[in-house]
């Protein structure tokens, strides 16, 4: 069983990678999990044809059964939930969600486990994910902008003082010149490597309009192509290291040299 | 880094006591069922009901401001209190639940304190003063009172720095020496007709047990001789009713065993009344010294002293800074919750009997 998770800054299109990505799984044969840990709890209505699923840690409050809804080809989708946003703690929920999800759900013949987690990562229930047990292989998504590299430097501080293999960078893009350099540059720099580049194409927009991935709704569309070779490379990757951030200043700097 | 390993007092059991000197009816702890529970137990014996919103798991990730509120409502309904206070837990404020905010929409008949303080807060001192900051929004204290027991706690949280049980790295706790040796030193210096001076410098409720000492000393006097010198913290002018409450059943007690006291200050300034007992210590010129209640507050004492406390660190402390005599009364605070009179105290008690004759 392969147990991985998708980071990077709020926005950069985690939810729509992650999901993409276990369509691409799923349609290959693996028996996929979704498992969205966002107190939003909408990423994975993309594999639910738009529908907004009973969150797992709202089923527990209530004493129920906990549920496991089944998306597009078989993707088995749990979101983990939360609370409003302002009380509570979202982190917390996390770690419950996910040790309950490990004690009564996954199987030994499950094949692919995709955590999507919310941001970057703010407390240690955020980490919880990529603790001992669960998911050591991370996938950061970022862009080529100031920012989004901040926040995945940001991450892969957070991995690596969790002593946490990172399996590479995703970058999911937003049109900016030269990006693919940039990004892969940045990867080689925290001690990692580019591992898919996701174009960026209107497509993805109309896919969600529907309720859909695009490995559903246009699978002949050169995107889907694109989230498929993505998840083959992710497949066969056996490249995890311990990445190891950079300075803030190191990343402007690189910006700076590159454009 | 000068780490302490020992547990200490805590900040929300130090909040819930400030709120039993308020009078208040009913604690409620916002937290998990078990927080606090022992202190509980005492507080119901001086007659505070104590209740827990029980938070759960759930109410960790969700927040349990709706909980809160039913639960305040209900016991509004149910116990008809005058005075309320909510006490936050750990849990409350690393979830940051809004005390303030559901004591407002619970809008219930008594008055509520809400008081937020946490275990992470500091030393134990910022709990009761979190809980006067609470009692003066709320107009029950004025801010000149609030001012002066802050006063008096920050200075008592100085003193356990400087010599208390913040002083030292790692006390293990001590159970102190007999009350036999104690005991028959004061019988012995009464009966060779020298002068036994005791001075109780005692925090709130715990004079109730340590006042036994004077009386026991005044006895083992009129049996076999020798002069007596009091002095107490036992104004019973200064403080909340409830404190000077206390004082007052306490002088009642000792007047009828004609026990005569100068008085260093009120039952909540052992923090600063100790300097006047030092002073007193000084002026009458005793052969032997018996300090009750906490000791270490009153500067200058002497290896000879005879020095009583009810906390087992706090003895090991007095016992390695080279006191020879530091005896326990253990069960101080447990007995004296409820007491609306001097009990006898185990030290009392063995004075007694040696100065009867009692014990060879």
């Amino acid at each position: 069983m392969r147990q991985i998770a998708i980071y990077g800054k709020g926005g950069i299109g985690k939810s729509t990678v992650a999901a993409n990505l276990a369509a691409s799984f799923a349609t290959s044969g693996l028996r996929t999990w979704y498992i969205g840990c966002d107190p939003k709890s909408d990423g994975s209505m993309t594999l639910l044809n738009g529908r907004k699923i009973p969150t797992f840690l709202e089923q527990m409050k209530d004493n129920e059964e906990t549920g496991v809804f089944e998306g597009y080809a078989g993707v088995k989708c749990v979101e983990t939930g939360g609370p409003l946003a302002g009380v509570g703690c979202a982190g917390r929920g996390i770690i419950v969600a996910v040790q309950e999800l490990g004690r009564k759900h996954f199987r030994e013949e499950d094949d692919m486990l995709i955590y999507d987690v919310p941001g970057d990562v703010v407390c240690g229930g955020f980490a919880a994910p990529v603790r001992e047990k669960y998911a050591n292989e991370v996938y950061i998504v970022t862009s080529g902008e100031y920012l989004a590299l901040y926040a995945a430097n940001n991450i892969a501080r957070g991995m690596a003082n969790l002593n946490v293999t990172l399996g590479g960078i995703i970058c999911n893009s937003r049109d900016v010149p030269g990006e693919r350099e940039i990004v892969a540059e940045f990867a080689r720099r925290i001690g990692t490597r580019l591992i898919g580049f996701v174009p960026r194409d209107g497509i993805v927009r109309e896919c969600e309009n529907h309720g859909m991935t695009v490995i559903e709704g246009a699978p002949e569309h050169r995107q889907a192509e694109a989230y498929r070779r993505l998840a083959m490379d992710i497949l066969e990757n056996s490249q995890l290291a311990v990445p190891t951030p950079v300075g803030p200043e190191d990343i402007r700097a690189m910006l700076r040299e590159m454009t | 880094m000068n780490d302490i390993l020992h547990p200490r007092p805590n900040p929300i059991i130090a909040a819930m006591y400030t709120l039993r000197d308020l009078d208040a009816d009913v604690v409620l702890m916002h937290g998990p069922a078990g927080c606090g529970f022992m202190a509980a137990r005492r507080l119901e014996e001086a007659g505070v009901r104590v209740m827990t919103t029980g938070m759960r798991e759930s109410d960790l990730i969700f927040g349990a401001e709706e909980k809160l509120i039913r639960i305040l409502r209900s016991i509004d309904d149910r116990f008809r209190p005058r005075l309320i206070g909510v006490v936050g837990t750990c849990a409350s404020m690393i979830i940051g639940e809004n005390l303030d905010g559901a004591v407002k929409k619970a809008g219930v008949r008594a008055t509520v304190l809400p008081v937020d303080i946490h275990g992470c807060s500091g030393p134990n001192t910022t709990g009761a003063i979190a809980a006067l900051e609470a009692a003066a929004a709320h107009r029950l204290i004025t801010y000149e009172e609030r001012d002066r027991q802050k006063r008096l706690l920050e200075r008592a949280t100085l003193i356990e720095r400087e010599r208390g049980l913040t002083s030292k790295s790692y006390l293990e706790p001590h159970p102190g020496t007999t009350k036999l040796s104690a005991a028959q030193a004061i019988v012995r210096t009464l009966r060779r007709g020298g002068k036994v001076a005791v001075a109780l410098n005692a925090k709130k409720e715990t004079a109730y047990g340590f006042a036994d000492v004077l009386r026991a000393v005044e006895h083992a006097s009129s049996e076999v001789g020798g002069e007596t010198y009091h002095i107490g913290n036992l104004d019973p002018n200064i403080g909340l009713p409830r404190i000077r409450r206390y004082a007052s059943d306490i002088l009642r007690d000792l007047k009828e065993a004609d026990v005569e006291v100068e008085i260093t200050g009120g039952l909540d300034e052992y923090a600063v009344s100790g300097e006047k007992a030092a002073e007193a210590l000084a002026r009458c010129d005793a052969d032997l010294r018996v300090i009750v209640g906490v000791p270490h507050t009153v500067p200058g004492l002497s290896a000879n002293d005879i020095l009583v406390t009810d906390q087992p660190r706090q003895l090991r402390n007095y016992l390695e800074k080279g006191f020879a005599m530091a005896v326990g009364e253990l069960s101080t605070h447990a007995d004296v919750m409820s007491a609306r009179s001097v009990l006898r105290s185990e030290l009392g008690e063995t004075i007694r009997q040696v100065a009867g004759g009692g014990l060879a």
